[in-house]
């Protein structure tokens, strides 16, 4: 905060609580954190404390109860269109890659891209470049069935990145793969950081995958306990 | 990759559901523009006879199941020649009768020798018949054609022998396909005096025409004029039959078609739930879901349309082979018949994949995303 100029937090988040069925289940109970631009940040946390409940607020997938959610500055309550927030703004990874089992790898990532303003042949550009960053050019041909755990989640991460998202919100990328797998992912949230700039928040139950971003926070019942430097990997 | 890439591919994904449903609308599609050419041809054959003659309008006893039948006083005929107006009115009584296998429905109009002109009809070889001749006759040139006869040959319709004496043209295709002999001659061999089938109506110049009309059918309630196509279902009840008939089915195709779209865009969407949640997950917009499962939809009952025309026009042609229907059903193909079709494809797409399109399209993501 040198100087006015500069650029809003990634991701402002005030008080904000989260209930389901008419209030019987609290899954966020008043969470506040900011996330500076291009940090990468670890959710962890036991299941249930309310990490992908957070997660999907950030994508405006879901609405807060109360409190404030603000991602580069703007209040995410009033956005003017959801679609494109959720197709500019934020880039998400789920556990399970949901992509589209019939699509090849390089139509997997195009799909996202349907409407955004470029031609066709820069959307075929763009995706192809993408899977030169997650590795995958040799792959663009072969269908989700035929891509190892570790690759889909790479081409998933790609198609995260189909529009250029200035956050991505990853919920438990690693939860399914073996740990060489997963450190492929994390390589390459770690690349994509250094080339893009992108800010990352990264849900999970592993403390080693968690070493790997620059803070850890960590939630319990639905709030939000310590936030720490994550320790050097050693 | 374009959307409509990802339409076919999620289309050819699921071949045999959109097979089956492509039959589904093949089959209805091939009902409609089977009943639709008939409908059409039937009405064209039936219209025809009414323009055998030159006329502004015609006028036929109304009422009755098939112009055919119809049955006018020669009194009504002299009638209608003196009102104001009318220039010409000429009574044919025309039979229909069955010549050999190939044409069962040979048409011979009995018409005085004298009001030929007034007709329309040139002869273009030969002369024209006595007027109280029971056996000269007189062929259309396309008849002539068609039976390979000539002046001086003679030609035997239902075990009567004519001779003919000429050959005639009209320039109507119907008359120039059938014959014409003495009026008094064909309402001898009949049965039926002083009656005639039709009036055919010329009027002068500047006459009120619609005036007329309903002075003839004042005047005369049990006759029924008739003047365009649409009109003629006031003289042939079947013909109107046939024409609701093919409203009647094309509405069931239709209703068919939607629900077999129904059904399986239905199915479709609920496989793909988890699918379209993605999709809106990652920026997707309800409209762009709504229309994904549309194009799908579309792309199937299209597909299926262009199998059912090309199925709809083998059923005419076999439909116009059948013995029964030789000589009355000659296949025409109007343009509308495939526009409707193409109407009927479309709207089997758009009321079948409606609901389904709206329930994807109406998924809250989060919800379509943890749906197992
Ligand atoms: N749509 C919902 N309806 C009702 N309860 C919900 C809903 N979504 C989440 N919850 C509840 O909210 C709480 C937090 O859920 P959340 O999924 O955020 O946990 P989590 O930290 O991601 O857990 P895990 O590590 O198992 O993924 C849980 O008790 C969960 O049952
Ligand atoms: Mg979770």
């Amino acid at each position: 905060m040198s100087d006015g100029a500069a650029r809003p937090p990634a991701v402002q988040v005030f008080d904000v609580k989260k209930s389901f069925e008419h209030g019987l289940v609290k899954a966020l109970n008043g969470v506040t954190l900011t996330i500076g631009q291009g940090e990468w940040v670890a959710l962890v946390g036991p299941s249930g404390c309310g990490k992908s409940t957070l997660l999907h607020l950030l994508a405006a997938l879901d609405t807060p109860t109360s409190g404030r959610i603000l991602v580069n500055g703007q209040d995410i309550s009033s956005l003017p269109n959801q679609n494109r927030y959720r197709r500019f703004e934020v880039g998400l990874v789920f556990q399970l890659h949901n992509l589209l089992p019939n699509l090849t790898a390089i139509q997997n990532v195009e799909v996202a891209m349907f409407g955004n303003g470029l031609s066709h042949g820069e959307q075929g550009e763009r995706a192809r470049g993408l899977l030169e960053a997650v590795s995958l050019s040799h792959r663009q041909k072969v269908r989700p069935p035929g891509l190892s755990g570790g690759e889909r989640q790479r081409l998933a991460i790609a198609r995260a990145l189909a529009n250029n998202p200035s956050i991505i919100l990853a919920d438990e990328p690693t939860g399914a793969l073996d740990s060489a797998s997963a450190e492929g992912v994390l390589d390459l949230f770690q690349r994509i950081r250094a080339e893009r700039g992108v800010t990352i928040l990264l849900v999970t139950h592993d403390r080693e995958v968690a070493a790997a971003a620059d803070r850890i926070i960590q939630m319990r019942d639905g709030r939000i306990v310590e936030t720490a430097a994550s320790a050097p990997a050693g | 990759m374009y959307f409509v890439s990802l339409t076919a591919r999620n289309v050819y994904t699921r071949k045999v559901r959109s097979s089956l449903t492509g039959i589904a609308i093949a089959i209805s599609i091939a009902v409609v523009v089977t009943m639709g050419v008939l409908t059409h041809s039937l009405r064209r054959t039936a219209v025809s006879i009414l323009r055998t003659g030159d006329a502004d309008f015609s006028v036929a006893q109304k009422g009755v199941s098939d112009v055919i039948y119809s049955s006018v006083d020669e009194k009504d005929v002299e009638l209608i020649r003196s009102y104001e107006g009318v220039e010409n009115a000429i009574g044919v009584l025309v039979d229909m009768t069955k010549l050999d296998e190939d044409h069962p429905f040979f048409l011979k109009l009995g018409i005085p020798p004298a009001d030929l002109e007034g007709f329309g009809v040139q002869i273009v070889a030969g002369r024209k018949y006595e007027p109280d001749s029971q056996t000269e006759m007189i062929i259309g040139y396309r008849a002539a054609r068609d039976l390979g006869k000539t002046v001086g040959d003679s030609i035997t319709i239902d075990d009567d022998t004519y001779d003919i004496v000429g050959i005639y043209a009209t320039g109507q295709v119907f008359a120039d396909a059938a014959s014409m002999t003495s009026l008094v001659g064909v309402q001898t061999e009949e049965r039926k005096p002083g009656v005639v089938t039709l009036v055919f109506v010329r009027i002068t110049e500047g006459a009120d025409i619609d005036g007329l009309r309903s002075l003839i059918e004042h005047e005369r309630p049990e006759l029924a004029t008739v003047r365009t196509e649409s009109e003629f279902g006031r003289i042939d009840r079947n013909l109107e039959l046939i024409s609701a008939a093919n409203i009647g089915v094309s509405a069931l195709a239709l209703i068919i078609g939607a629900v077999s779209i129904l059904n399986t865009m239905v199915l479709s969407v609920f496989e793909r739930t988890r699918e379209f949640g993605v999709l809106r997950a990652i920026g997707w917009s309800r409209m762009r879901v709504l229309l994904c499962v549309m194009m799908e939809a579309l792309v199937v009952s299209l597909s299926g349309a262009m199998v059912g025309v090309g199925a709809g026009f083998i059923a005419v042609e076999i439909l116009a082979r059948s013995p029964d229907l030789v000589g009355v059903f000659q296949p025409d193909y109007p343009g509308g018949v495939f526009g409707r079709a193409l109407a009927i494809a479309f709207g089997m797409a758009f009321v079948g994949a409606l609901y389904p399109a709206a329930r994807a399209a109406l998924l809250r993501p989060l919800d379509a995303i943890r749906h197992e």
